[in-house]
C-alpha cells in the first residue's frame, strides 16, 4: 500500500507536464483518449508512415502533374533540356485517337471485369455456398489471386493457347485464337478470375452483418428471395458494396497485367490506359506525354472516386 | 418437388462451373514441371525431376527467390509497423480532417502504385540514388502499401473495445506500455493479415523491380519468370512452369498457414 | 474519501453531461450512482477515474486534488461494465496486470494473483483464458483484478449488468459482503434502482446532469425528494395525485384525506404522493381514503398490485394475496398518513 501511494503521488506532480496539450485555464490537461496517447504522441505515431507516403506516393503524384507540362523525353534534344510545353501534351491526348480508344477499352475492362464479373460473381458466391463445398471454392479463388501475376497471366497464356490451349481441347475447338480474335473478352474473363476473391471475402464478411432477425421477419411476410435480397439485404450492406466497387474499379483501372497476356495487342486493340502509358513513357521514350496521359488517369480515377463517395454519403 | 430438384440440379451445375473456370487455368501449373519436355498441353506427367534439377543449375533462378523473400519480408514489416502505429493513432485520437486524408491517401494509392507513377518515380529513384537498391526499392513499394493497410487496420482498430485500453490505462500503464501489453496482442490477427496482404503484393509485383532493378543478380523472382518467358525468343517451357511452381509455393504455404491460425477474412469487415 | 466540487463536464458540441456536482462519498462507504440511461453517471465515474476530464470544478480523492491528474496516477481502480479482462492473457495475468505495471517481481505477483483469486474462489481456473469462463468467473475475475491493485477506491460501472437474472442477486450479495470485509471506499453505477436499494451505503440518485437526492436507501425510498425520485425508486411508482389544500385535509381525487404536512395555505394546490406498499385497500368506507373503481389486478406472487380508477386519477395498492378485489368492485384506497408526502412545485415540502 506505501509503494502504491508514493508512486502515486510522484506520477501525480508530473502528471500536468505528460499532457500534450497545453494547459488552458478549465481545459484537460492530459489526453483524454482511451491510451492517454494525446495529440502530440499520436501525430508521432503517424509521422513516420505520413513521411514515407509524402515521399513515395505524394510527391510523384505532383511530379507527374508537373511533367505533363514539358515536353521530357529519355533520348534526343528534350531529355537534356526540357521545355515548358504547357497543356499541349493535355490537349494532344485528348485529340488522340489512340488514347480515345484506350480510354474505351479500359471502360469496358472496369465495367465487364470488374463491377459486372469480380463484384457480381464475389456475391453469388459468399451468398449462396455453404459447408464443405463453399471451402472448396473459396481456396481456389483465393488461390487465383494470391499466386503471382508473372505466374497467372502465364497459366493463361497457355490455357487460351491456339494449338495446344486447354481450353480449346475441352471445347473441341482447336486453332480458335482466343487472344488474337478476342483480346479484350480474355482480359475481362482473366481479371475476373483473377480478382473475384477479395469480393467474395469482404461480402462474406458483409452478410455475416446482416441481423438474421431482419430476414427472418421478412420471410414471414412473404418476401421472395429478390425482395429479401432488395429489400434487406442490399440495404444492409450498401456500404459495403460501394467501398468494394471503388476499390476494385480503381485496381482495375491502374492493372497492368493484361500487358503480361496480350501486351496491349493485337493492333492496339487490348491496349488500356496502365498499358497505353507503359508503351508511350517507357518504350517510346515521351516522358511528358506519358505524364500527361498519367495526369488526365488521375483525373479520371478521381472522378470515379468521387462518384463512389458521393454515393456513399447519400444515405 | 420438380421445383425444387431443378433448383438443385441447378445449383449443382453452377458449382461445378465455379469449380472449373477457378482450377482448369492451374491445371497446368501443377502437372507441366513434373512432365520431360512440356508444351502447353496439359497432360498425365511423367513424374520426372530433371527440370528441377535443370533450374537449380540456371544461375539467377534460386536468387531471385531469395531476392524476392528479401524484399517481401522488408516491405511487410515496415509497413505493419508504420501502418499500425499510425492506425492506432487515427482510430483512437480525433483529429482534424482525418477522414478525408484517409480516403485522399487511399484514392492516391489505388491511382499512383500502378503505371501512372513509373516516370516520376524513376526519375525520383535515380535522382536520390535508390536506383539498383533493394533498399530503395523496398521504401518505395512500403509507400505504395501503406495507405491501404493504415485505412484496414484502422477499421480493424475501430472495432476493438476502448475498455481494455481504458482498464489499463486506471491501473497507471503508460501509453506505451499500453501499445505494447494490450493493443498489439488485441490486433494480432489484423497485423497477420495485413502482414500476408503485404507480402503477396510486393512478392507479385512485377512492375516496380522491373523498373528500378537492372542488376540481374538483384532481380526478384516475377521479373526473372519474365525473362524466362522472353529471352531467347522462345519460352522455355521447362524452366518456367518449374520456376513458376515454386515461385507459388512460399506465398500459398502462408496463406495456408494464416488462415488456419487466424482465419483469413476481413475482420468486423471493411465498410464507409 | 472522495469529495465532488461544482463539477462540470460539457462535451464538444454543447452536450452537458454533469452540470455543477457537489458530492462527499465517505470512506469505506458503498455508494450508488443511481439514474436513468443518459443521466449522466457514467460520465461521472468516468471523471472521477480520469477517463474523462471534468471542463470545470474540482475531483479531490483522498486529501489531494486530482483534477488534473493522469487515471493511472489518481490510485483509484475501476471495473468496467464488460469487465475489459485481456482476451490473451490468462486470469493469473488478469488480476497481476496492476502489478506488473507497478514493477512487481514476477514470482510476487504470481503469489498475489493466487492469493486474491483464491479469496474469491478461483483457485482451478487460474489458467484459463477469460474465454474460457462464465459470465459470473469473469466477473470474478474482474474484481479480483481491482483487489490486487489495493487502490484506495473502487469505481463499478454496472458491475452486475452483464449477468443472467438469477446470477446477479447472487452476485449482489457476494459484492456486497466483499466490500464489507474489504471496507474500500467504493462507487458504482447502475440503473436498476432495486440493485442500488439493495446494495449501497447512500446513493445518489441523478437527472439529466443533476444530483436530484442523495442519501441512504431507506431515506430515498421512504422520502424521495423530489416528484423525479418519487417516480423512478421503488419496485413500482410512487402514487401520485394532484391535490388541492382544505384546511387540515386534502383533497385528492374528490376524497378527503388528511394533510400529513403542516405550513400549507389553504386552496394550494399541490402533489400528493404515497406509496402503493403504504396505501391498504377497503371494501368498506373508511375515512380519509379514496373511493374508486377496480380497473386492473397484477399478481406479483406473494401480493397483486390492484389500480383503482378514482375520479380521472389512477391509485395503485397493494394487496395481501386472498384479499384481492374482482374487476368492477368499488372500493377505498386508505393511505397511511405517516407515509404520504406533499410536493410543491415537485420537490417535498
Amino acid at each position: 500500500m506505501a509503494l502504491t501511494r508514493s508512486q502515486a503521488d510522484e506520477e501525480a506532480q508530473g502528471a500536468p507536464g505528460h499532457g500534450a496539450q497545453a494547459p488552458r485555464p478549465g481545459a484537460a490537461r492530459f489526453a483524454t483518449d482511451a491510451a492517454g496517447l494525446g495529440v502530440g504522441r499520436a501525430a508521432a505515431f503517424v509521422a513516420p508512415a505520413l513521411i514515407l507516403i509524402a515521399i513515395f506516393l505524394v510527391f510523384p503524384a505532383l511530379w507527374v502533374i508537373l511533367l505533363g507540362l514539358s515536353n521530357y523525353s529519355l533520348t534526343g534534344a528534350a531529355a537534356a533540356n526540357p521545355e515548358f510545353v504547357g497543356l499541349d501534351y493535355f490537349a494532344k491526348a485528348l485529340t488522340d485517337g489512340r488514347f480515345g480508344n484506350s480510354t474505351w477499352l479500359t471502360f469496358q475492362f472496369v465495367l465487364g471485369s470488374a463491377v459486372i464479373g469480380q463484384a457480381v460473381l464475389g456475391f453469388i458466391l459468399a451468398k449462396v455456398l455453404h459447408g464443405r463445398i463453399k471451402r472448396l471454392v473459396e481456396g481456389l479463388v483465393i488461390l487465383a489471386w494470391i499466386l503471382p501475376s508473372a505466374v497467372v497471366s502465364f497459366l493463361w497464356v497457355a490455357l487460351l493457347d491456339r494449338d495446344s490451349g486447354t481450353l480449346n481441347a475441352l471445347l473441341g475447338i482447336p486453332g480458335f485464337a482466343w487472344l488474337i480474335d478476342h483480346p479484350m473478352l480474355s482480359i475481362i474473363i482473366f481479371n475476373t478470375w483473377r480478382g473475384t476473391a477479395f469480393s467474395m471475402m469482404l461480402y462474406g464478411a458483409a452478410l455475416g452483418n446482416v441481423p438474421p432477425s431482419h430476414l427472418e421477419s421478412a420471410r414471414l411476410a412473404g418476401a421472395n428471395a429478390w425482395q429479401q435480397l432488395r429489400d434487406v439485404i442490399f440495404p444492409h450492406i450498401r456500404g459495403h458494396i460501394l467501398t468494394n466497387l471503388l476499390l476494385i474499379s480503381l485496381w482495375t483501372f491502374n492493372d497492368f497485367s493484361p500487358f503480361l497476356l496480350t501486351a496491349g495487342g493485337p493492333d492496339g486493340k487490348s491496349e488500356v490506359l496502365a498499358v497505353f502509358v507503359y508503351k508511350v513513357a517507357l518504350f517510346g521514350g515521351e516522358l511528358g506525354y506519358g505524364a500527361a496521359v498519367s495526369t488526365v488517369i488521375l483525373l479520371i480515377n478521381l472522378v470515379v472516386a468521387v462518384f463512389y463517395l458521393r454515393m456513399l454519403r447519400k444515405r | 418437388m420438380t421445383r425444387f430438384v431443378l433448383g438443385r440440379i441447378g445449383f449443382y451445375t453452377f458449382v461445378a462451373v465455379v469449380l472449373a473456370f477457378f482450377s482448369v487455368p492451374l491445371l497446368w501449373l501443377l502437372t507441366a514441371p513434373f512432365t520431360d519436355t512440356p508444351t502447353y498441353r496439359v497432360k498425365i506427367p511423367d513424374f520426372t525431376v530433371a527440370n528441377f534439377a535443370a533450374m537449380w543449375e540456371h544461375p539467377y533462378a534460386l536468387g531471385s527467390l531469395g531476392n524476392s523473400l528479401i524484399l517481401a519480408i522488408g516491405t511487410a514489416v515496415i509497413v505493419v509497423a508504420l501502418a499500425a502505429l499510425a492506425a492506432y493513432a487515427l482510430s483512437r485520437v480525433r483529429m482534424p480532417g482525418r477522414d478525408a486524408l484517409l480516403y485522399t491517401l487511399l484514392l492516391l494509392s489505388s491511382i499512383i502504385t500502378g503505371t501512372a507513377a513509373m516516370v516520376p518515380l524513376f526519375q525520383l529513384a535515380v535522382t536520390v540514388g535508390l536506383i539498383d537498391s533493394q533498399f530503395g526499392l523496398i521504401l518505395i513499394m512500403t509507400g505504395g502499401l501503406l495507405p491501404a493497410a493504415i485505412f484496414m487496420l484502422k477499421d480493424f482498430m475501430d472495432s476493438t473495445p476502448k475498455s481494455y485500453e481504458e482498464s489499463a490505462r486506471v491501473f497507471g500503464a503508460s501509453p506505451l506500455q499500453i501499445v505494447r501489453h494490450v493493443v498489439v496482442p488485441l490486433v494480432r490477427p489484423g497485423l497477420a493479415t495485413i502482414a500476408v496482404w503485404a507480402v503477396a503484393n510486393v512478392w507479385g509485383n512485377f512492375l516496380m523491380p522491373y523498373l528500378l532493378l537492372s542488376d540481374v543478380e538483384k532481380q526478384p523472382a516475377a521479373v526473372i519468370m519474365y525473362t524466362l518467358y522472353t529471352e531467347g525468343g522462345q519460352a522455355n517451357l521447362r524452366l518456367l512452369s518449374t520456376f513458376g511452381l515454386l515461385y507459388s509455393i512460399p506465398v500459398v504455404l502462408m496463406y495456408l498457414f494464416v488462415s488456419k491460425k487466424y482465419g483469413f477474412r476481413f475482420h468486423g469487415g471493411i465498410k464507409a | 474519501m472522495i469529495e465532488l466540487k461544482s463539477l462540470t463536464k460539457v462535451y464538444p458540441g454543447g452536450v452537458k453531461a454533469l452540470d455543477a456536482l457537489d458530492l462527499e462519498i465517505r470512506d469505506g462507504e458503498f455508494f450508488a450512482l443511481l439514474g436513468p440511461s443518459g443521466c449522466g453517471k457514467t460520465t461521472l465515474l468516468r471523471t472521477i477515474a480520469g477517463l474523462e476530464t471534468a471542463t470545470s470544478g474540482q475531483v479531490v480523492i483522498g486529501s489531494k486534488d486530482v483534477t488534473h491528474v493522469q487515471p493511472g496516477a489518481r490510485d483509484v481502480a475501476m471495473v468496467f461494465q464488460d469487465y475489459a479482462l485481456f482476451p490473451h492473457m490468462d486470469v493469473t495475468d488478469n488480476i497481476s496486470y496492476p502489478l506488473r505495471i507497478k514493477k512487481v517481481a514476477k514470482p510476487a505477483r504470481t503469489a498475489k494473483a493466487a492469493e486474491v483469486g483464491a479469496r474469491l474462489g478461483l483457485e482451478g481456473l487460474m489458467d484459463r483464458r477469460p474465454g474460457q469462463l462464465s459470465g459470473g468467473q469473469q466477473q470474478r475475475v474482474a474484481l479480483a483484478r481491482v483487489m490486487a491493485t489495493q487502490a484506495q477506491a473502487f469505481l463499478f460501472d454496472e458491475p452486475l449488468s452483464n449477468l443472467d437474472a438469477r446470477l446477479r442477486l447472487e452476485a449482489r450479495t457476494f459484492l456486497k459482503k466483499l466490500q464489507r470485509e474489504l471496507g474500500v471506499t467504493t462507487v458504482f453505477v447502475t440503473h436498476d434502482q432495486a440493485e442500488a436499494l439493495a446494495m449501497a451505503d447512500r446513493m445518489a440518485v441523478m437527472e439529466a446532469g443533476h444530483i436530484r437526492q442523495i442519501g441512504t436507501p431507506a431515506e430515498v425510498f421512504q422520502r424521495p425528494a423530489n416528484t423525479f425520485v418519487a417516480g423512478f425508486i421503488g419496485s413500482t411508482p410512487m402514487n401520485l395525485l394532484d391535490g388541492t389544500v382544505r384546511g387540515e385535509t386534502l383533497e385528492v381525487a374528490g376524497c378527503k384525506v388528511p394533510a400529513p404536512a403542516a405550513g400549507l395555505r389553504d386552496g394550494e394546490k399541490i402533489v400528493y404522493g404515497v406509496r402503493p406498499e403504504y396505501v391498504t385497500y377497503s371494501v368498506e368506507p373508511v375515512d380519509g381514503s379514496i373511493a374508486g373503481k377496480v380497473v386492473l389486478s397484477e399478481s406479483l406472487g406473494a401480493s397483486h398490485l390492484v389500480t383503482l380508477e378514482a375520479a380521472g386519477e389512477t391509485v395503485q395498492v397493494i394487496v395481501p394475496e386472498g384479499d384481492e378485489p374482482a374487476l368492477g368492485d368499488e372500493g377505498y384506497a386508505v393511505p397511511r398518513t405517516d407515509r404520504a408526502l406533499i410536493y410543491r412545485d415537485g420537490e417535498l415540502v
